[in-house]
């Protein structure tokens, strides 16, 4: 049995002291130093490259570019982008760089500055191409961004359930809203680095941060056409990816740099870091989308119809997009049962930076316009927000949207329940003060920040409350694994345990999880159990780490592995091994018409309310209290689900309130973060109470959930419906800057 | 980046610094904390030849009041000891209640008081803080010294009137006049950051509570500190009350200041937020001169 416990992070030791290794800190001798050369160039047809100026730089030791690229296509949807921009290479669309930041050559050199120094030298002469750097425009289909697709709609899915007509005929109340969802920036500690090598075995080997090594194996391979076994991928320590590690940023450069100057007879390491600047233009982003949304009830709150048409803007490339429009489309309804529904999502093809995975995966965009919807439907029917959420909210037996119910082990409404009790609300407590008393015996909250206390006469409390599911795993039909290998040594007593995993640590703590359940699979004490981790030389595939799926999907494995481990163990097998590959129940893809479909196998449950005030002459707000009541299943490590909790809120808290990427032209103008703001530890709410809820999960290991993401969902909208509680006014647009507080404040007046 | 390649210099006396500014003069900068020449040169924003290193300089680093009540400071005095001061909290306790605002606790312990003058930022706080308080600044060369007015130390954006050969070597506050109160407050999008908005005051009132003098200065609102005269002027023969606050602050923010938009806020609100901070700002001074 395994027994929660908040064991220290296996890898904090190292860190903490410095020994522990990143890819930026692997200085092997001999080592050569690469630099991308971005196209800058968010459309624009190449009409020549010269690089006879770099090459002359002394210390360079070879420029790559397209011609050098075997297949010159890749992606996580499929090929589509180049991976080196530039002419004579084997794709026919590689000539046109679609994106600021796509790449054009890799400069490989003895020194940095060498390498930098040759970077500024390539001459390259483009042909403008007409910029689409608006959703609008690209909807025109005026210019096609992506010829080989044919038109700048990159998906689209559908849903039509039930009666519209009678659905809003039986409605007593239609509500209609336009939202705007910004961009986001990941901003993990560690930017993108790596390093390329030939290994002792003769394969392209390329150490990196990563979230899916066998994926990245794939990737590599297929731009290097070369047989998946002639590529390796190791991931030394990760500083965070929240998603933003998932698609290939230099994995494919290092390969192919390792690759051709192995050819040309120079067996060194090629090591790349990238700038903060570097990788805040060089990554994908969280899509902004714009949500145009209707919705339908009845006097006692409940919900007879919603309509939805969802604009993504998936940038240049496909990335990720068409798996989030596929949970921002399932998830733009809420965790609701909805009777009726009519919803249209488009993917939509731009010249801007392309949107890709990030912690809610489409989540966050879906939960703001549906718990927004909410919100303004509890206040125009005078409900409280939490009895019109258990009105609705998806219960055993109830249907999704996509007219199947959702997995056994529903608990939202206990967890919104639960969320409301801890944080002193119900129905009978609650009174938002609507904007119009000022709160007089209020607490400045500015103590080291403000010199001046604030006018009370202009201080403005309130409170919110938001609840949001999602998806464990993949959805969609898409392949869905996670493999696992133990091995029991010793003779007559088990002397150690060792599992072997590809699972990625990306800061987020879960080779410490693992073991913790590798050992209660086996049966033995932690200290006993070894690992060998995310090296696609001696693990199998685990999927990425992604969706909050790697405790629910490794743990499943794990304990596979196990038993059979352990039947190899009595069978007097010595090391006795167990290699199990952990299926989890199959997911359909939409109808096409209807949408109809088994979307997912497991979700998890969440609900945050939020306290806080807002200066009404200023425009800053300021969190003082966030309460979250997570459903976890079982919760395996507490402590690092309380740092996940924390950390998502932080970051929602951000996304809400502070974060602001501008993109103009398909141009990112604030590639820094001393523009691109994120919260500090001034900044942050004051209180974060985790609540850990466990209502298992009939299919999960030991009835564990995925928990990572879920925090982050409902803060955004919780924090819009308290300045609504606090002001009388509505935001349906983050982040709430203080020019923008103040601009809509004062239409009011 | 790194900075571009620089000599570096690091006298041991008052004398060798001014001499090594004289051999070098426009070639060369003088290093105090470091928390703003450093970054921009490893942005390549500045690309001296010479740095003269003050660190090692002695007798740069003492607060004293001289008998008529002035505050005299050593340009290399450290922001952080400014704002445990208790010389400074009794006698300016303007510049005591700014300094927290100043970026982060370890930016504080290194930057200084004259570095942050001669940066000239008109984002910074305590330009605008020796503009309130009619502070003065002594430059120092080979050749003599001469002091100057920090109203008139500043003459656009980045640039003072300090000769290539000179020395920022001391900053004198004379004492508030009685009667008088100040406040000082700022907005950030970020704390630490620099402000969207911030602004001193600095009022004295008469025995019957009539207002005979006012000071308003606004950081982050042009090219320089930006005192906005006329709009102060308002008060004076004044009593304080809501109404006055709120004309002066609407006259300052509109007419007196010229803040520029960007991607954290529009001109627009910078101008609303200069006036709301105003208004607070002079509430907060005034019932200081009061007491």
């Amino acid at each position: 049995m395994l027994k929660s416990q908040s064991v220290y992070r296996i890898d904090a030791p190292g860190k903490v002291t410095g020994e522990t290794m990143y890819a930026g800190d692997i200085t092997p001798d001999n080592l050569l130093h690469g630099k991308v050369v971005f196209s800058n160039q968010p459309h624009a047809r190449m009409i020549a490259m010269d690089t006879s100026a770099a090459e002359a730089v002394p210390g360079v030791v070879a420029i790559l570019t397209a011609k050098d690229v075997p297949m010159n296509g890749y992606g996580l949807s499929g090929p589509d982008q180049p991976v080196l921009v530039g002419l004579g290479s084997s794709n026919p669309h590689a000539d046109i760089s679609r994106w600021e930041g796509d790449h054009v050559a890799i400069v490989i050199a003895e020194t940095e500055t060498a390498a930098a120094q040759a970077r500024s030298l390539i001459q390259i002469e483009w042909e403008q191409l007409p910029i689409i750097g608006s959703m609008e425009e690209a909807l025109k289909d005026a210019v096609i961004i992506q010829p080989w697709h044919g038109s700048n709609v990159l998906k689209k899915y559908q849903i039509r359930k039930g009666d519209m007509a009678a659905g809003w005929d039986e409605a007593d109340i239609i509500l209609e809203s336009t939202y705007h969802l910004p961009y986001q920036e990941h901003a993990f500690l560690q930017p993108e680095a790596g390093i390329g090598y030939i290994d002792d075995k003769g394969r392209v080997t390329v150490e990196v941060g990563g979230q899916w090594a066998h994926e990245d194996r794939e990737q590599v391979a297929h731009s290097l056409a070369l047989p998946e076994e002639q590529v390796r991928i190791i991931y030394p320590a990760i500083g965070g990816a929240f998603g933003g590690k998932e698609d290939m940023s230099l994995q494919i450069v290092l390969g192919l740099a390792a690759m051709r100057l192995h050819e040309r007879g120079i067996n060194r390491p090629v090591r790349i870091i990238w700038t903060r600047e570097e990788s805040i233009f060089g990554h994908h982003k969280r899509h902004q989308a714009t949500v145009y949304t209707k919705w339908g009830a009845t006097k006692e709150g409940k919900i007879t119809a919603v309509s939805a048409t969802v604009h993504m803007d998936s940038g240049a490339y496909a990335y990720t997009s068409p798996k989030v429009l596929g949970n921002f489309h399932l998830m733009v309804t809420g965790p609701y049962e909805i009777p009726n529904a009519h919803i249209d999502s488009y993917a939509i093809t731009t010249n801007n930076v392309p949107g890709g995975a990030f912690r809610g995966f489409g989540g966050p965009q879906g939960a703001f316009a549906a718990e927004t919807q909410m919100n303004k439907l509890a206040e125009a029917l005078g409900i409280s927000p939490v009895d019109i959420r258990l009105k609705n909210v998806l219960r055993e037996g109830s249907l999704l949207t996509v007219q199947t119910p959702p997995p056994p082990g529903i608990s939202m409404a206990e967890v919104v329940e639960r969320c409301a009790q801890e944080a002193g609300w119900n129905s009978e407590q609650y009174s938002g003060n609507g904007g119009q008393s000022p709160i007089s015996n209020f607490r400045s909250p500015f103590n080291s920040i403000q010199s001046l206390p604030g006018n009370p006469q202009t201080l403005r409390k309130g409170r919110g409350i938001a609840c949001s599911f999602k998806n464990v795993g993949f959805s969609f039909g898409a392949p869905e694994n996670c493999e696992a290998i133990i091995e029991i040594h010793g003779t007559a007593e088990i002397e150690r345990v060792v599992l072997r995993h590809a699972a990625a640590d990306v800061g987020q703590g879960t080779h410490t999880a693992l073991k913790q359940m590798a050992a209660a699979a086996v049966g033995v004490d932690m200290n006993l159990v070894e690992l060998d981790m995310s090296d696609t030389a001696t693990s199998r595939n685990s999927g990425s780490v992604s969706a909050s799926r790697m405790t629910f999907m490794a743990g499943n494995a794990i304990r596979g592995a196990a038993e059979a481990a352990l039947t190899a163990w009595a069978s007097e097998d010595r090391p006795a091994i167990g290699h199990y590959k952990y299926i989890p129940p199959g997911t359909e893809p939409y109808d096409a018409e209807t949408g109809v479909c088994m979307p997912n196998f497991s979700y998890g449950y969440v609900a945050e309310a939020v306290e806080l005030t807002v200066d009404i002459e200023t425009g800053h707000i300021y969190v003082e209290k966030v309460v979250c009541a997570n459903d976890v299943g079982k919760a395996i490590n507490p402590m690092l689900i309380e740092g996940q909790i924390e950390g998502a809120v932080v970051q929602a808290h951000g996304y809400a309130l502070m974060e602001n990427l501008v993109v103009k032209d398909g141009r990112i103008l604030n590639p820094y973060l001393s523009q691109y703001l994120i919260p500090g530890i001034k900044d942050v709410p004051e209180i974060v109470q985790s609540v850990i809820m466990e209502v298992p999960d009939p299919i999960g290991p030991w009835g564990a959930r995925g928990m990572a993401e879920m925090p982050f969902l409902p803060l955004a909208p919780a924090i819009v419906a308290a300045v609504h509680d606090a002001t009388g006014v509505w935001f349906d647009e983050i982040p709430l800057t203080p020019s923008r507080v103040v601009a809509k404040l004062r239409e009011k007046d | 980046m790194k900075p571009a390649p620089f000599e570096y210099v690091a006298p041991d006396s008052l004398d060798g610094a001014l001499a090594a500014m004289q051999q070098h003069g426009f070639d060369a900068k003088p290093l105090a904390g470091g928390q703003s020449l450093v970054p921009v040169m490893n942005f390549r924003l500045a690309q001296p030849g010479v740095l003269i290193d003050l660190n090692g300089v002695p007798g740069l680093d003492g607060i004293w009041q001289t008998s008529d009540g002035t505050l005299h400071f050593g340009s290399m005095v450290r922001q952080s000891r400014l704002e445990r001061d208790p010389l400074v909290a009794q006698h300016q306790p303007l510049l005591a209640e700014a300094l927290p605002h100043i970026a982060h606790p370890q930016i504080r312990n290194r930057g200084t008081f004259g570095g942050s003058l001669a940066h000239a930022d008109p984002a910074a706080e305590l330009p605008l803080i020796c503009v309130a308080l009619n502070g003065r600044i002594k430059l120092q060369s080979t050749t003599g010294e001469r002091w100057i007015a920090a109203r008139d130390f500043y003459t656009s954006l980045f640039t003072t009137d300090i000769g290539d050969e000179e020395l920022l070597v001391e900053i004198a506050l004379p004492p508030l006049p009685a009667g008088t109160g100040t406040a000082f407050t700022e907005m950030a999008r970020r704390h630490g950051d620099y402000a969207l908005s911030g602004v001193a005051a600095v009022v004295t009132v008469d025995g019957s509570g009539v207002c005979t003098a006012a000071r308003l200065v606004y950081l982050n609102a042009g090219e320089v500190p930006m005192v906005a005269e006329q709009a102060a002027q308002m008060l004076v023969g004044e009593r304080p009350s809501e109404e006055i606050w709120l004309e002066t602050a609407v006259a300052a923010s509109q007419n007196e200041i010229d803040p520029r938009g960007d991607i954290h806020a529009t001109a627009d609100y910078k101008r609303h937020l200069a006036k709301v901070l105003t208004i607070r700002a002079l509430k907060q001074a005034f019932a200081r001169a009061g007491n």
